[in-house]
C-alpha cells in the first residue's frame, strides 16, 4: 500500500483534515505522516520536516505528498533534495481536503501510486458537478468499448434506500468493499437517456454521479469474482450502507 | 586579489541579519501591501536563528557554513522565503565547496548556483516582481566588474548598487508570482518585499568585503 504525507502550514488543519479522511476508511489504512508548522510553533512549512515525514512512512509502493498552498509546495519540492529513501515520491497538485479523502480511500483499496495520484488530482470533479459547473468527466469513467469487450457482464438494478443517497461515506464504503474482489464494477444512474457510467473503485467518480435516495443504480460487473462483487454491492445498497432510510 | 575569508562570510550573514532585523517593520509593511505581512518577521526570525547557530559553533569551511545557514532558514522561517533563501544558501555552499576562502571567481560561481536554486524553487522570470529582480542584476554587475578587472570589494559594491536598482525597478511591476500575484494590477505601485530583502543581502555582502 502506498503511504501519504500531509504538508500544511498548520498542524491543526492537517490533523483535522486527516481525521475527516480517516472516517472514510474503517479497515486497512495507508500509513500517513504529517509535516506541519515550522520551528517554535511558527505557522508555516519546513522542508526538513517534510523530508523526515516522507522517510518515516516510505515503503516500496511509494509516497504521495499532499500540500496546502504557497510555501508548502516549495518546502515539499526542496524536501525531495534531502530524502534518504529511494522509494518513488510524487507531489500531488490535488486540493488539500478533497484530494486527501480521495487519496486515502483509493490507497486503502491497494491502488498504485499513479492511480492514487490521478484520483486525488480529479478530486474537485464531484464538487464542480454538484455546483453545476461544466460537466466534468473523471478520467476513470468507463468507456462503452471497455464494457462491451468483456464477454460475461452481469447487470443488475438497485434502488438507493438510505436518506442521503450515494454521498461520501457510503461511496467510500463501496470502494473499500469492492477493492477485495477480482472484478470490474461500473455504475450508472437510471435517469432516462445518456447517463454516464463510472468505475466503482473511484470515490470521486461515484460522487460525481450525484445519486440520490430513491434513484436506481445500474450496476455492471465482470471478471472472475463478478458474482461475489455483485452480491456484496447488493447487500450494501439494500442495507442503505448502514445508514438511516430515506 | 584579496580573497573572502570565512570570518568575512560570517560577517556578511551577521550584517544581513542586522539589516532584516532593523528593517523588520518596513519589510512587513511592504509585504502587507501585496502579500501576507510576514516577510519582515520571517526573515528576522530566520536570520536570528542562523546567527544563534553560528554563534554556538562556526563551521570552518564554506560548504558546512552555508549548509548550516540554509537548513536553519528552512526550519525557522516558515513562509516561502524559507525554501527560497534556504535553497540559495545550500546551493551557494555546495558550489563554494570545502574551502576556507573564496576568490572573486569562486564567489561569483557560488552566487550563480544560489540564483539557480532560487529559480528552481520559485520558477520566477525577470520582471515577475520577485527577489530574482534584485538578485539577477546584482550577479550580472558583479560579473561585469570582475571581468573589467575590479577587485572583490569593488565588484560586491557594484552588485549592491545593481540589487538596489533592481529592487526599485520592481515598484511599477505587476506581480506574477507568489501571493502578490493574486492582486493582479493592484500589486503595481509597491516595492517587492523579497527584492527588498535581497537588496539587503547584497548591501551586507559589499559591507563585509569592503
Amino acid at each position: 500500500m502506498i503511504a501519504i504525507v500531509l504538508v500544511s502550514h498548520s498542524p491543526a488543519l492537517a490533523e483535522a483534515a486527516l481525521d475527516l479522511a480517516l472516517q472514510m476508511v474503517p479497515g486497512d489504512r495507508p500509513k500517513i505522516a504529517i509535516a506541519a508548522g515550522a520551528d517554535d510553533g511558527v505557522i508555516g512549512t519546513d522542508a526538513a520536516r517534510v523530508a523526515a515525514a516522507i522517510d518515516e512512512v516510505a515503503g516500496p509502493d511509494g509516497v504521495l505528498v499532499m500540500m496546502d498552498l504557497g510555501s508548502a509546495v516549495m518546502s515539499a519540492e526542496l524536501a525531495l533534495e534531502f530524502l534518504s529513501t529511494t522509494s518513488p515520491v510524487t507531489l500531488s497538485s490535488a486540493p488539500f481536503v478533497e484530494g486527501l479523502i480521495a487519496a486515502v480511500v483509493k490507497a486503502a483499496g491497494g491502488a498504485t501510486l499513479a492511480e492514487v495520484e490521478g484520483e486525488a488530482r480529479d478530486a474537485l470533479a464531484a464538487k464542480r458537478g454538484a455546483l453545476g459547473e461544466a460537466e466534468v468527466d473523471p478520467p476513470t469513467e468507463v468507456s462503452g468499448e471497455e464494457t462491451t469487450s468483456t464477454t460475461d457482464v452481469m447487470s443488475e438494478r438497485m434502488t438507493l434506500v438510505n436518506r442521503d443517497g450515494l454521498h461520501t461515506r457510503p461511496a467510500a464504503n463501496l470502494v473499500s468493499a469492492l477493492s477485495g474482489f477480482d472484478a470490474k464494477v461500473s455504475i450508472g444512474v437510471d435517469r432516462g437517456t445518456g447517463g454516464k457510467r463510472v468505475d466503482a473503485r473511484s470515490l470521486i467518480s461515484l460522487l460525481s454521479l450525484g445519486a440520490k435516495t430513491g434513484e436506481v443504480l445500474e450496476v455492471e460487473a465482470s471478471g472472475p469474482q463478478a458474482n461475489d462483487a455483485m452480491a456484496r454491492m447488493r447487500d450494501l445498497v439494500a442495507d442503505g450502507f448502514g445508514e438511516e432510510p430515506g | 586579489m584579496v580573497d573572502v575569508s570565512i570570518p568575512q562570510l560570517v560577517d556578511w550573514l551577521s550584517r544581513f541579519r542586522d539589516l532584516v532585523t532593523e528593517n523588520r517593520a518596513y519589510l512587513t509593511e511592504l509585504d502587507s501591501a501585496i502579500g501576507d505581512a510576514d516577510h519582515g518577521s520571517n526573515m528576522a526570525r530566520g536570520m536570528g536563528a542562523v546567527m544563534d547557530k553560528l554563534g554556538a559553533a562556526t563551521p570552518a569551511t564554506a560548504d558546512e557554513l552555508f549548509k548550516t545557514v540554509g537548513m536553519t532558514l528552512v526550519s525557522s522561517v516558515g513562509g516561502a522565503s524559507g525554501p527560497l533563501y534556504g535553497t540559495f544558501f545550500l546551493r551557494f555552499g555546495t558550489t563554494a565547496g570545502a574551502v576556507s576562502q573564496l576568490d572573486a571567481a569562486a564567489l561569483s560561481a557560488a552566487l550563480h548556483a544560489g540564483l539557480g536554486g532560487v529559480l528552481a524553487r520559485g520558477k520566477a522570470e525577470a520582471g515577475d516582481k520577485t527577489m530574482f529582480d534584485a538578485m539577477n542584476p546584482a550577479i550580472e554587475a558583479l560579473d561585469a566588474a570582475i571581468a573589467g578587472g575590479a577587485d572583490v570589494a569593488a565588484a560586491t559594491s557594484a552588485a549592491a548598487q545593481a540589487a538596489a536598482a533592481g529592487r526599485d525597478a520592481t515598484e511599477p511591476l505587476v506581480a506574477r508570482k507568489g501571493r502578490a500575484s493574486y492582486l493582479g494590477d493592484r500589486s503595481a505601485g509597491h516595492l517587492d518585499p523579497g527584492a527588498t530583502s535581497t537588496a539587503y543581502l547584497f548591501t551586507a555582502l559589499a559591507a563585509a568585503t569592503a
